[in-house]
């Protein structure tokens, strides 16, 4: 009986040492190739730019794109740097070029549980897919929540606020559930739960703004009938003194 | 930042040549699209002007062949940049305005907006006059009343005052005279703007002059009916114009920032503003105000980046003041454009958004104005000019920060 248990623990053992020794070289030849890489990527991000910044790329783009427009790629980029921008975006790409190959080594490597490399690669795919989903997502929600603020406040709306942070939200749980829908997590109660929440947003804005409007609506409605037309007959009527006209402000 | 004197590069298109290049001063006049009978008009006003000067006219309508007078000669040009109907002249305008006049090497370049029929001849005169006098840059200033031009009150005068030093009460022209450098210089920047398709963009002339170091001069204009911005969004067109000026102010950094500039020279004339009898009645503030106020519960945040905390405290004092005394500073009023224009440049929030927000707090300045005005001209004319010294007060403030923006602001 002791013999066996030994027997069946020694087995054991020499299986988990066989495994790491076969897993140590896959891992040593991941870690080397997303180091190389890093590397590689730091390198071509100094280049590049050095070389950028030698062009004075900043300023020749910026001088040619309209500003607060939203093609302007200075107004995404990180410290409204496009170069910047770029040099990070090479050095992201070696990186994630690094774990693609170290991820290959592994799986060439470590033949015996190759199955675990298959199911890794991908869903680490998904993974980075997913973050840039989110983080693309929360860039916008944020855009869209200030732009809505902002044209809400200036076109004199009690409930600016309000409005701006259900489309924030209808973005992020938009974001969110395309993210977890791209991990694959969650199936059919995702959908639902996102169903229910958009359908939600949506309902209480329309209501928000089909309750808290009239006011603006009436507005326009009076600025549009009282807005005289080149032929009004209205023009050719002469003011009454009696009546003080109202002082027209003249901005620009 | 460059301030090197630009060249203008060769186009296609050249205008025929009407008169020999020496002889006796010759004026190209710049008009945009007109009518037959507003064409006769300011042909008659001009003629009135020049009775024996040569003159070319510059149109972009087909003129039919008339009895004209001897002196003057009519040519119909093809507009290099289609100008979309901006109420001001724009960058399209004064490169169509030199591509026309280049070929002729005119004294003296007369550009007219719209409703340029309108345009006295005494204006004519003076504008035309002062650049045969030899002043590079001569700008009308047309009476208005203390409810117009608030805009240009606010913030076109009193930044353009404090950073280019000149006392020029109408920065954004609708009618100018040019010499001919100038026209050369002012149609290398609108040439910049319009390779990038942008010939709709505003050009500034006076601060072109300062940095170029012509002499510019504003002449007092008689009454013209004034151009209407074609579109009714007002935030808009709000933002078109300072984010126009703020790209400018950018691009210019370099020269505004010298320290002989810190004194400009006084206004020779003073400019008296116009009572209308309109502007006798009472004015309702109450919207502006409320708009200021629930602009500082909703856009506080966002104000919070880009303006120092005393600013803000100032605005949330202000915010609580009842409409009967309210009342912004010219000292807070200042900084907080100042604070607007390197935030505009730091890109410290997305420059769309940060235009936005600088509306309702204009509506704020507007209102304090108005108020305390009460629509008495001399009291208009007082404040607008209490502010533009207030812009030059505080010029310190942005130089500083421009160069230094990290350093820690109270």
């Amino acid at each position: 009986m002791g013999q066996q248990i030994e027997s069946a623990l020694r087995e054991s053992l020499d299986r988990v040492v066989t495994m790491l020794v076969s897993f140590l070289p896959g891992l040593l030849a991941f870690l080397l190739a997303v180091i190389i890489l890093t590397v590689i990527g730091l390198v071509l991000a100094f280049l590049i730019r050095k070389i950028l910044t030698a062009m004075r790329f900043d300023e020749r783009l910026s001088s040619r794109q309209s500003p607060g427009a939203l093609g302007n790629v200075s107004e995404w980029s990180p410290a409204n740097s496009p170069t910047l921008l770029l040099s990070r975006a090479v050095f992201w790409i070696c990186v994630l070029a690094g774990i693609a190959i170290g991820l290959s080594a592994f799986n060439a490597s470590f033949s015996t549980t190759g199955t675990v490399s298959l199911f890794f690669l991908p869903y680490v795919t998904h993974i980075v897919g997913a973050t840039l989903l989110v983080i693309a997502g929360s860039l916008l929600a944020r855009f869209l929540a200030r732009s809505v603020l902002i044209g809400a406040v200036n076109a004199q709306l009690q409930y600016a606020r309000f409005l701006s942070m259900g489309i924030k939200w209808l973005v992020l749980v938009l974001t969110g559930a395309m993210a977890l829908e791209h991990l694959g997590i969650g199936g059919s109660v995702v959908e639902l739960a996102f169903g229910i929440l958009f359908g939600g947003i949506v309902l209480t804005l329309a209501l928000a703004i089909g309750l808290g409007s009239r006011d603006l609506v009436s507005r326009s409605i009076e600025k549009t009938i009282e807005k005289p037309t080149p032929f009004s007959p209205d023009l050719a009527a002469t003011p009454r003194p009696d009546i003080p006209q109202p002082s027209p402000l003249r901005h620009f | 930042m460059s301030t090197t004197t630009p060249t203008l590069q060769p186009d296609t298109i050249a205008a025929p040549n009407f008169v020999p290049a020496s002889g006796p001063p010759l004026t190209v006049v710049c008009l945009p699209s007109l009518s037959h009978e507003a064409f006769a008009t300011v042909q008659a006003n001009l003629h009135q002007v020049f009775p024996h000067l040569p003159v070319i006219i510059a149109t972009p309508d087909a003129v039919p062949e008339t009895d004209g007078p001897s002196n003057f000669k009519v040519a119909t040009y093809t507009p290099l940049a289609q100008p979309r109907g901006a109420w001001v002249p724009t960058a399209a305008d004064y490169l169509n305005a030199w591509t026309v006049a280049r070929e002729h090497k005119p004294t003296a370049i007369l550009l007219l907006g719209n409703e340029s029929a309108s345009v006295s001849v005494e204006t004519l005169r003076l504008l035309a006059t002062g650049v045969l006098d030899h002043h590079d840059l001569v700008l009308p200033r047309y009476p208005v009343g203390p409810h117009d031009a608030l805009f240009n009150s606010a913030i076109l005068y009193p930044l353009t005052r404090s950073l280019f030093s000149h006392h020029v009460r109408f920065p954004l022209p609708i009618d100018a005279a040019l010499s001919s450098r100038m026209a050369e210089r002012l149609a290398a920047a609108a040439q910049r703007l319009t390779a990038n398709n942008q010939g709709e963009a505003l050009v500034w002339p006076v601060a072109e002059a300062s940095v170029a170091g012509y002499s510019v001069r504003d002449i007092p204009g008689e009454h013209r009916i004034l151009p209407t911005p074609t579109t009714d969004d007002f935030s808009t067109l709000l933002a078109t114009i300072a984010g126009s000026l703020f790209t400018d102010v950018e691009s210019k950094a370099a020269f505004w920032q010298r320290a002989r500039l810190n004194n400009p020279s006084p206004r020779t004339t003073p400019y008296v503003t116009q009572a209308t009898p309109q502007d006798a009645n009472p004015l309702d503030l109450a919207p502006m105000i409320e708009s200021f106020r629930n602009a500082y519960t909703n856009l506080r945040e966002l104000w919070s980046l880009v303006l120092p905390p005393n600013s803000l405290l100032a605005l949330k004092k202000l915010s609580v003041t009842p409409a009967e005394n309210f009342r912004m500073p010219d000292s807070l009023w200042a900084r907080t454009i100042y604070d607007f224009l390197l935030a505009y440049r730091l890109r410290t929030i997305n420059r769309g958004h940060l235009l936005g927000a600088l509306t309702p707090l204009y509506l704020a300045w507007v209102a304090s104005h108005l108020h305390l005005i009460d629509g008495d001209p001399g009291a208009a004319e007082q404040h607008i000019e209490a502010t533009a010294a207030a812009f030059e007060a505080d010029k310190p403030y942005i130089v500083a920060r421009w160069r230094w923006p990290d350093r820690f602001n109270p």
